[in-house]
């Protein structure tokens, strides 16, 4: 009999659907993990169990009854504890509070029992002994902690729940291996307990080290479960794309860099801030610079240092030839830098605006526009879009009607009106589907045609070796491998992006 | 692996960590500096008598200040926290004129206060935390809605409160004052009260709702508990209003409100929820008392005294939150 | 069914139930007191409404371009503003310029300040324009005190009042173009666009090269120079100032601006719904006035239902979605 059972479990939001049809069947002391690319469904589902969500239809069974999960709170009545991908802590409040926050041990009644909450903390803590880390302790303040800190809060707070069904939603992502050791020891401990335990992360690795069982979603729907023992990496990556392949297989291989006559159009020498140092490469007309690497290991500050849109950095930057140091985004793409993050909603897109407003902003700026007359701007704004084959009804319908993907495609579509000399994409397919990555990538390379300097960063291997001339791999906020014609392998790139800093 | 470049916050120096526990450090070096201010202009003011005077005058503004922190907590506001002590105000003052004035009827009457004052932050919850109306706006309608009820218990001001009352509030027992006693009492209910598990959700609330909802806190449950908390603090305001000025006025509280909102920011809480303590927000009322006094002291003529004031509790607030700022950053 | 579901949609715009709420309280108040909805008294109603509505023009501005943009200095600067028309006019027609230039400079300034200090300083809304009406409200006394109350020059008196143009009074007029520019602004200009941006999404507005400190310190300006405005058009309503008379708009600007469809998170609506909120909240306190109920009674009426027209509004996300 499965502990927690999930039938065609279902959740759209508007005309979004994030989830369409969620199986899942989870037994006591087995950990299962839960995969599927970014987008595909996977947490909107775990919270659906959490309770945070509300499903539009399906069935939950937990112990064969079925159950109604109303709350959250009412989801830890009934068993069921969670970590959220995106943390549930307050900054402001110490590790101590945050562990206990969902109930606060009490005293008298009305009082929090500070010897209670301390002693539970100090149980949950000592899981973690040795691995918490400088400035980790029961009274700090969650604001003062690093981000792998903070992950461990919100695994003490999911543990100290104590609850038989416990969901880890990329729990990992932040750990170093001593920490993901660890964390998988005690989890190994609970299962022994006959504890039911849902993980979800994108390293196979883990996935293979800890899972009983794997189920995958795509795009929305459980495509299947397997034993972790009946299958190999290769197979779930199977799974995962379906009969698709990753990507469109590329019109030619990548062009060999060729590009030495050209003359540099973004050098980038001695460049150090925060979270990178000592970045020393240049950029040739119509290359494609790719960035490589582990998640985080400061590709993504180099490009928005080199945008302006982080406190400036030491060294030099030259554009074009030109000493170059931007000190706002808006200095930047006066002089022709333009930059697409992989966040469209935080740095992207104007949420409830016009498609037309949404494509237009960095026109306004390049030609110092005054008035937007919409018919001139409409004029201006076609071609771009139909560049990337984005799907619209009209340009005044609001930018959130469009799919993620569609949505994307605008955001990059405002660089296209004005051409821009330099292109610094920051993981620009994050969460979107695989045509509109094969547009963008289609357009990217006809940029590097036209004579446009591009520098792309990707957390997908594939995407950097099929488009990428050279490819920086970074390692601890250093470029620790530069690899180039040839060897622009998956085995290179995985061997660098994992070897010790 | 992925965790060596996240970005580590500098390690937290002395200095750093005494305002992150103690985020009034601020408001109490400029209550410090006003206060020998104050003394060196009018050796008096910093008397015994002087600061009874002071306190007895601004501890309405202290319990509305007080009563403001607890919503602000959970980044919730309230607008109506003067309407509240007006309507308060006209309540008891009218109890205890129909019950006789007796001690016994003026002890019932401040409950009925009581009870006012906490129906009347019930409601501001509900319509806030429940109905999920803007707080700005939907507290100022029910402000006016209060406001009306304070003119319907009493149209015009001017019933005066019994003596047994406001004689009580100006007196001393055993040689000491009254609001001495009222300040160690609410000292007292204040250390408790910040232990309360009670404190610590709206705090958690105010740092990020969605994630303590996520938690599995009763989010809106502990917010209409916010703003109850609100109402009896803004009751126990009138109570002192009503010491002080021994009468009713359906709309002496209306330009409270504001007041306890700067009063709350000036002790270093954030209006965006999540940071900040009750005993700043009293520090930052007797700030403004004390610019007040201050401005008054240093001979200002009496048509120049708004506009320093006002200059002075601007610069105030400025500095409070740069400062603040600047110490947690 | 499709139209019955346009139709829902339609209804549910901020505008149109303004617009509906404003017939049904006009069929009410003539229903309670024949004559409520007389041609005169609709133009009685607009005048007050045009007052409100003008200060809710800057209001709605600083609201629109998010981070919790608010300006509760507005009825501080409408007070002010006043004082000084009719101080500088002082009830000569040849005052008017002088006054107009002199009462918009200052209300452009308390607006810089503003601006200042919640950009740079980056000091909230709430708390800087709270402390600006602080001093203002000082500065108030000291004026006053200094030197006579003005008088509104006639030729300010007739513009607020009488007949202009095909039968409507000089302010309506006014603010007929002030709604004009306002839609003008926000839908046809890159400032307009640009405020829309910051309201929305500051971040990506800043990463698409808006200048988001530029922009958010002009809608403190224009907030201010709009207060002053009606400030003088008040003068002009009222013939003499008198204390704190901008104090009644403080509030009231930001009800007008949200039942007019503008939420205070920013980023979303504009200013027709705005002009029409303006009216809501002139008419519902025009009924309870004509309506024989002793002050109280009045308010509690009014604040109740000012809360019963927020129900109608976007509330706020769910906490569960």
């Amino acid at each position: 009999m499965p502990k927690l059972k999930l039938s065609g479990v279902s959740k759209a939001y508007g005309a979004t659907v994030a989830l369409k049809r969620g199986d899942l069947e989870i037994d006591g002391g087995e950990v299962h993990v839960l995969i599927g690319s970014n987008g595909s469904g996977k947490s909107t589902l775990c919270k659906i169990v959490a309770g945070s969500v509300r499903p539009d239809a399906g069935e939950i069974l937990l112990d064969d009854q079925p159950v109604t999960v109303s709350g959250p709170q009412a989801a830890r009545a009934l068993g069921i504890g969670i970590f959220y991908q995106e943390l549930s802590l307050a900054a402001h409040r110490t590790v101590a509070e945050n562990i206990s926050l969902p109930d606060l041990p009490m005293k008298a009644g009305i009082f929090v029992d500070r010897e209670a909450l301390a002693s539970r903390a100090a149980r949950y803590i000592a899981l973690f002994d040795g691995v918490t880390g400088d400035g980790f302790s029961a009274d700090a303040t969650v604001e003062t902690l690093r981000a792998d800190q903070r992950q461990l809060v919100e695994i003490m707070k999911a543990l100290a729940a104590e609850t038989p069904v416990l969901i880890f939603d990329e729990p990992t992502s932040a750990l170093d291996r001593a920490q993901v050791d660890r964390f998988f020891d005690i989890l190994r401990d609970l299962k022994a307990k006959g504890r039911s335990i849902v993980f979800i992360s994108h390293r196979m690795d883990e996935i293979f080290a800890i899972g009983d069982r794997v189920t995958v979603i795509r795009d929305g729907e459980t495509v299947g479960t397997r034993r972790i023992a009946d299958i190999d990496p290769a197979g779930v990556v199977r799974l995962m794309v379906g009969e698709q392949d990753e990507l469109a297989p590329p019109a030619s291989a990548p062009p060999a860099a060729n590009h030495t006559g050209a003359g540099s159009v973004l050098g980038v020498k001695d460049l150090s801030g925060r979270g990178f140092a000592n970045m020393n490469f240049e950029v040739a007309r119509g290359e494609i610079l790719g960035f490589g690497g582990l998640h985080g290991q400061g590709q993504s500050s180099v490009l928005r240092a080199i945008f302006g849109a982080t406190p400036p950095a030491q060294g030099a930057i030259t554009l074009n030839g030109k000493p170059f140091a931007a000190s706002s985004p808006r200095e930047a793409i006066r002089n022709g830098c333009a930059y697409v993050s992989g966040d469209r909603t935080r740095d992207g897109v104007v949420h409830g605006r016009p498609i037309l407003e949404n494509v237009t902003p960095i026109h306004y700026l390049r030609d110092r526009l005054f008035l937007a007359r919409p018919s001139a701007l409409r004029d201006k704004a076609l071609p771009a879009l139909q560049a990337l084959h984005t799907k619209f009804a009209t340009l005044s319908h609001p930018i959130n009607s469009l799919s993620g993907g569609n949505q994307q495609k605008v955001v990059i579509a405002r660089w296209l009106i004005d051409r821009p000399d330099v292109l610094l994409l920051d993981d620009p397919t994050k969460g979107i589907d695989l045509s509109a990555k094969a547009d963008l990538f289609a357009l990217v390379r006809k940029l590097a045609e036209e004579g446009v300097g591009i520098v792309l960063y990707s957390s997908e291997d594939a995407e950097l070796l099929n488009n990428a001339d050279r490819i920086l791999v970074f390692n601890g906020g250093q470029v620790t491998r530069e690899l180039t014609g040839t060897e622009r392998t998956r085995y290179n790139l995985y061997q660098a992006a994992y070897e010790a800093a | 692996m992925a965790s060596a470049v996240a970005n580590p916050r500098p390690a937290s120096s002395g200095i750093k960590r005494l305002f992150e526990r103690f985020p009034f450090l601020p408001a109490l070096m400029i209550l410090a500096v006003l206060l020998a201010l104050n003394g060196l202009y009018q050796p008096r003011s910093v008397s015994f008598i002087g600061m009874t005077g002071l306190v007895k005058t601004y501890l309405a503004l202290i319990m509305l200040a007080i009563a403001q922190t607890y919503v602000v907590f959970a980044g919730d506001i309230d607008l109506s926290a003067g309407a509240i002590v007006s309507l308060v105000n006209v309540v008891i003052v009218v109890l205890m004129e129909q019950w006789g004035g007796s001690g016994l009827s003026v002890m019932a009457a401040l409950g009925v206060g009581l009870a006012v004052g906490l129906a009347c932050g019930i409601v501001n919850g509900i319509v806030v935390a429940a109905l999920r109306l803007q707080a700005i706006v939907a507290t100022f309608a029910t402000s006016i809605f209060f406001t009306g009820l304070a003119l319907y218990v009493l149209p015009v001001a001017g019933t005066p409160a019994p003596a047994a009352f406001w004689r009580t509030y100006g007196g001393r027992f055993f040689e000491i004052p009254f609001v001495l006693y009222a300040v160690v009492v609410l000292a007292m209910v204040i250390y408790v009260l910040a232990r309360t598990r009670l404190a610590t959700q709206l705090l958690a609330i105010g740092d990020d709702s969605q994630a303590a909802f996520q938690s599995g806190l009763p989010v809106t449950a502990i917010r209409i508990r916010g703003y109850a908390l609100c109402g009896i603090f803004a009751a126990l305001a009138a109570f002192c209003i009503t010491g002080d000025t021994a009468s009713g006025d359906p709309l002496v509280g209306g330009k409270m409100t504001l007041f306890s909102v700067a009063a709350v920011v000036l002790g270093g809480s954030a209006l965006s929820g999540g940071f900040g303590t009750v005993v700043g927000s009293l520090i930052g009322a007797l700030i403004i008392g004390l610019i007040n006094s201050l401005v008054f002291f240093v001979g200002t003529p009496s048509e120049w005294q708004n506009l320093v004031q006002g200059l002075a509790i601007l610069v105030a607030l400025m500095a409070g939150v740069l400062v603040g700022r600047r110490a947690r950053a | 069914m499709m139209n019955a579901t346009l139709l829902m949609e339609f209804a549910r715009k901020p505008l149109v139930i303004a617009l509906l709420l404003i017939v049904a309280l006009l069929v009410l108040g003539e229903a309670l007191s024949p004559g409520f909805a007389s041609a005169q008294q609709i133009l009685r109603l607009l005048i007050v409404a045009a007052l409100l509505g003008i200060v809710a023009a800057g209001q709605n501005l600083v609201i629109l371009g998010g981070r919790e943009g608010i300006d509760l200095s507005v009825g501080g600067v409408v007070s002010l503003s006043a004082i000084i028309a009719g101080n500088l006019m002082n009830g000569m027609d040849s005052g008017i310029p002088l006054a107009v230039l002199g009462c918009v400079a200052a209300g452009a300034l308390f607006g810089l300040f503003n601006g200042l200090g919640v950009t740079l300083l980056r000091i909230p809304p709430l708390v800087m324009t709270l402390g600006m009406l602080g001093v203002l409200q000082g500065l108030l006394v000291v004026i006053r005190q200094g030197i006579p109350s003005g008088r509104a020059a006639p030729a300010l008196s007739n513009f607020v009042s009488q007949p202009f143009l095909f039968g409507l009074p000089g302010i309506i007029w006014l603010w007929i173009v002030i709604g004009v520019v306002m839609a003008w602004l926000l839908g046809r200009t890159v400032f307009g666009h640009r405020i829309y941006a910051i309201g929305s999404n500051e971040q990506a507005a800043f990463m698409a090269g808006v200048p988001v400190k530029l922009v958010r310190i002009a809608l403190f300006v224009l907030s201010g120079v709009f207060a002053a405005i009606a400030g003088i058009c008040l003068l002009g309503y009222s013939g003499s100032s008198f204390a704190n008379v901008g104090e009644q708009y403080m509030l009231p600007s930001i009800i007008a601006v949200v039942f007019g469809g503008t939420p205070l998170s920013g980023g979303k609506g504009g200013y027709t719904g705005t002009m029409a909120g303006a009216v809501l909240l002139v008419i519902l306190q025009s009924i309870l006035t004509t309506v024989n109920i002793d002050e109280s009674g009045r308010q509690m009426v009014f604040g109740a239902t000012l809360l019963v027209l927020m129900l109608f509004y976007g509330r706020g996300r769910a906490m569960r979605a």
